[in-house]
């Protein structure tokens, strides 16, 4: 039977609890965010003892469902205020579903400023002191804990770093990838420093005694399975060597610049005259040249099939840094005006060693080069600044705690965040559809939140004209449906493929339905994700939130954008229109 | 000319396909051009091409109109990563 782990970090004790009634059917980012919903006050301060940290893997997670490792984690964000899901592909997250855990919650707080390491397996769950590995490189907290527990075949690692001890607002929480680096993040919205304020280190679970996730329907699981495989396994973008599996994620920066939509230089253009050079391609080329052999990406988790995790090597070919997303290398390549993939490799490295969110630390170099910190394209400065977080200066503090506290703290207007958060890889002045998600997303502004998801499902046109009333229709379907995939326990990347393979999308809605004994359609995605919204837009209108944070920066409906010229236009009763048809 | 930017493995089409360059084409425009006559002019299959197509940085498709001077972006099909309705298609004469 499935039950919830609570930890209570003032006390150290652990209990272990029935899943509630009204969370039957509730996993991922659903039971996430209404774990928060329900427990966590929403004025609560978000390093305080009244916030919490919640993980929960998917509805399939723990299965044989292809691409389903991910592990929700959710809590009060001390970025934006409102309430936060992050996720991350892992399999750690796998782990906990076969230690027949739905849900685990982190509350309380130790008030010695002691540190704390938590082991999990199927006997129970126990504490011991984790000041050894404060200040340290994650990478060496990892291999210590391998050597102790068992390699990444018996464990997996959930940890904070030096970011999230110091309670940065930009540190994120790290899990182990397959190899066993500290590199998968749920990257946004500062939860790692939230678990930090709780005084954990980290959490290891060893489910080698566990059985299988309890399956209710083995027939009809089975049949949505094969269908999904099917699917990825068909579709250009998700097939083996296909485009995620060769070039990455970052495939995106060709395209996005050829659309004029790739942020530069902390958003003052859309096209960056160096993006051939740090793009997917350049990586696969680079890593040809290097190691002398085509190098295909490998799956940030067990079961994935897509496999778009990739390894930056040296110039000797040895390792040096996993995984340079499109977001992580826009972060630091275009946005900073840096065209060397080994500086990027190198900033990237030093987050994932840290714990910081790349995408919050992109932004926020950006906007300290803004300020004269340092120039746009000095690569070796934007090192040493990431330094100065890990080492915990004065200047380390500012910059760890994000693009609009850096912005705050020299006076830049040109600061490119929502609620607080720090922008992704997509100009909103070029992609409105986009920047109506980064608006009235309850994440900040968040391209996860509705980056995906074929509006033929929801029966909504494809088409996005800026004056087509439609628009906002699109934009609260793309957030329902994107709520409903985080909470299956799917990355959200099985969607380029169920897109255009519509028995691909029946096998999900199969899959999960078979797992929880229920019988799920497709009108399910919409009320589930409907759920979810409304879980966490109630969390942040109790927040103090209002439409006014709802909004773009100023600059953007002020300055145009090249190579197009736009600027920010949708009116803000349209955005308004999203959530309150 | 149109100056046409070529992407994954439509590179080949070009004189310099080093994915860490930009790999271009130019081709003299010609009355009533479309993405798709640049194209077939320049021997690229159009099963070959994916949706994601560029004609000045805007979304297209292969009957957008081409005029002289304008910049072509094409990426293949196993490339057409970016959602078609974060945009509207202009087709039709340039």
């Amino acid at each position: 039977m499935e039950r919830i782990l609570r930890v209570n970090m003032e006390r150290r004790t652990v209990s272990f609890e029935p899943v509630p009634a009204d969370y039957r059917e509730r996993a991922g980012r659903w039971l996430t965010s209404s774990i928060v919903h329900d427990e966590v006050p929403p004025t609560c301060h978000p390093l305080g003892p009244a916030n919490k940290v919640v993980f929960s893997p998917g509805v399939v997670t723990g299965t044989s469902a292809p691409t389903s490792s991910r592990i929700s984690v959710g809590g009060k964000s001390p970025l934006t205020g409102g309430i936060k899901e992050a996720n991350a592909g892992t399999g750690w997250a796998r782990r906990l579903a076969r230690l027949g855990l739905r849900a685990l919650i982190v509350e309380g707080q130790p008030s010695d400023g002691s540190w704390w390491l938590l082991r999990v397996d199927a006997h129970g769950a126990a504490f011991e002191r984790a000041e050894a590995w404060s200040g340290r490189r994650l990478s060496d907290m990892f291999r210590d804990l391998y050597g102790r527990f068992g390699g990444p075949k018996r464990v997996d690692i959930c940890a904070i770093g030096a970011a999230g001890e110091q309670r940065l607002a930009a540190a994120g929480v790290c899990f182990s990838d397959q190899d066993g680096r500290a590199s998968r993040y749920a990257g946004r919205g500062g939860l790692g420093a939230v678990m930090g304020s709780k005084g954990l280190k980290g959490i290891v679970l060893d489910d080698s005694e566990s059985s299988d996730v309890t399956i209710a329907d083995p027939v009809t699981f089975d049949a949505g399975r094969k269908k999904l495989a099917a699917a990825l396994a068909e579709h250009a973008i998700t097939k083996p060597k296909g485009a995620l599996n060769t070039y990455g994620t970052a495939v995106l920066v060709n395209i996005l610049n050829e659309a004029g939509g790739l942020p530069t230089r902390n958003f003052r253009e859309g096209r960056f005259e160096g993006a051939a050079k740090i793009a997917g391609e350049a990586i696969f080329a680079g890593n040809q040249e290097r190691t002398g052999a085509e190098v295909y990406n490998h799956a940030c988790s067990p079961g994935c099939v897509i496999r778009c995790s990739n390894t930056w090597h040296r110039p000797d070919g040895t390792d040096h840094t996993s995984c340079i997303e499109y977001e992580s290398d826009w972060a630091f390549g275009a946005n900073c005006g840096v065209d060397d993939l080994d500086v990027i490799a190198e900033l990237n490295l030093l987050c994932n060693e840290y714990g910081l969110d790349t995408i919050e630390i992109g932004d926020t170099l950006a906007v300290a080069m803004e300020a004269g910190v340092a120039r746009f394209g000095e690569g070796a400065r934007a090192i040493e600044l990431v330094h100065e977080i890990g080492k915990g200066t004065p200047l380390g503090r500012i910059l760890g705690n994000g693009a609009a506290f850096t912005g705050r703290a020299f006076g830049v207007v040109r600061v490119p965040q929502v609620k607080g958060q720090g922008m992704p890889a997509y100009e909103p002045r070029t992609i409105k559809g986009i920047g109506m998600t980064y608006a009235v997303s309850t994440m900040g502004a968040d391209h996860t939140s509705g980056y995906t998801i074929a509006p033929e499902i929801l029966g909504v046109s494809g088409k996005l004209d800026p004056l087509d009333p439609h628009k906002t229709d699109l934009a609260r379907n793309f957030q329902y449906a994107t709520a409903f995939l985080d909470s299956t326990g799917h990355c959200l990347f099985i969607a380029f493929a169920i897109l255009d393979i519509g028995s691909g999308f029946e096998g999900v809605i199969e899959e999960c339905s078979g797992v929880l004994g229920a019988s799920w359609t497709m009108d399910d995605v919409g009320r589930i994700g409907k759920a979810v919204l409304d879980l966490e837009l109630d969390f942040n209108r109790r927040a103090g939130f209002t439409a006014a944070d709802d909004r773009l920066p100023e600059f953007m409906a002020r300055e145009p954008l090249p190579p197009h010229g736009g600027v920010w236009d949708v009116p803000d009763v349209e955005l308004d229109r999203v959530f309150a048809p | 000319m149109v100056r046409v930017y070529l992407y994954g493995k439509l590179r080949r089409f070009a004189a310099d396909s080093d994915p860490r360059t930009e790999s271009i084409c130019d081709v003299p425009a010609e009355p009533g051009d479309t993405v798709g006559t640049i194209l077939k002019r320049l021997g690229i299959p159009l099963e070959a091409v994916g949706a994601n197509l560029f004609v000045n940085g805007h979304y297209a498709d292969l009957a957008t109109g081409v005029a002289d001077g304008a910049r072509v972006g094409v990426f293949p099909e196993d490339m057409q990563l970016l959602y078609k309705w974060y945009f509207r298609a202009e087709s039709g004469p340039a």
